[in-house]
């Protein structure tokens, strides 16, 4: 199987959070083949790994898939963790590549769906997403909050991830690095080419309104 | 979430348009969560333990090394054998004589 971002850390844990020492131990039975400690783990992260997948995707279905893969995978690579990292950032990058991996399948298959149906394969009608950007929209009563959701939904793969994580999941810059693999400071740049980017998009609306 | 509409014009407009997507009730799956995961989880170790790999068991694959099978059997035995037998033709032409 191929992964988009690397499983299992080889870089330096950010602080430590104060479930550390439960997740440890969660880890260890979880190694051990112990069952109820697997449905410990899926109580104490479902929300998360489904919110984080909701946050991607905006659909409720496809969450449900990503979320239920993400914990399937963690059940049959969990010999291979090694505790570099926190479980949650584990869970969080399984959460984010997986979602990201299932947005360009579905992008793909949209393609193709689309090809087709110019090749006159299908009657298919293919449905568009609803887009509510221009600023007639607003005048008609769409929220800027769901103006601002579609626009991180086309922000760069990357740039989306790190603004989910840090303003919907609530994490520190350090666990958004540690999720990616990359350094706080690359964080800091995303996070900040993200707002940058929203705030120009989101900034001719106040124009019209 | 409010509905007064909020500008990010400012900075405090748009400190406000990100607590709004902090503060929105945060998705959750549905019920029985776990029972599903569990149910995908055993099939997905049924299907292993009938030993065939996971991409054998889409269709689209299967198809794909059924033509392969196909090509490189009995069909392209046939297409090669058909200029032996023209060659061959000669030899009933030879014994006429």
């Amino acid at each position: 199987m191929a992964y988009s971002l690397p499983l299992l850390a080889t870089f330096a844990e950010p602080p430590a959070p104060s479930g550390g020492a439960a997740d440890a131990e969660l880890v260890a039975r979880l190694q051990q083949g112990d069952e109820a400690a697997f449905r410990t783990l899926v109580a104490r992260f479902q929300g998360r790994v489904y919110s984080t997948a909701y946050s991607l995707l905006r659909s409720a279905e496809e969450a449900e898939d990503v979320a239920q893969e993400v914990f399937v995978e963690v059940y049959q690579t969990i010999g291979r963790f090694r505790a570099e990292a926190a479980l949650s950032t584990w869970l969080y990058r399984l959460a984010t590549s997986r979602a990201l991996q299932h947005r360009r399948r579905q992008q793909a298959r949209k393609r193709f769906a689309f090809f087709t149906s110019l090749l006159g394969f299908t009657n298919e009608v293919l449905p568009e997403p609803p887009d509510h950007s221009h600023p007639q929209a607003l005048l008609e009563g769409a929220q800027q909050l769901q103006l601002l959701q579609l626009h991180i939904s086309r922000l760069p793969a990357q740039q989306q991830v790190a603004f989910t994580l840090r303003h919907e999941q609530e994490l520190s810059y350090a666990e958004i690095a540690a999720v990616l693999g990359t350094s706080v400071a690359a964080v800091e740049s995303l996070l900040f080419r993200a707002r940058h980017t929203l705030r120009q998009h989101l900034q001719p609306a106040s124009h019209h309104v | 979430m409010s509905d007064s509409p909020i500008r990010p014009g400012s900075d405090e407009e748009w400190q406000e348009l990100l607590r709004q997507l902090r503060h929105q009730p945060q998705a959750q799956p549905q019920a029985f969560f776990y029972t599903r995961v569990h149910a995908r989880l055993s099939a997905r170790q049924a299907a292993s333990r009938a030993g065939l790999p996971g991409w054998v068991r889409r269709p689209a694959y299967a198809a794909l090394l059924g033509a392969l099978l196909l090509a490189v059997s009995g069909d392209g035995t046939a297409l090669h054998a058909a200029p032996a037998t023209a060659a061959a033709g000669q030899v009933p032409s030879a014994l006429a004589r």
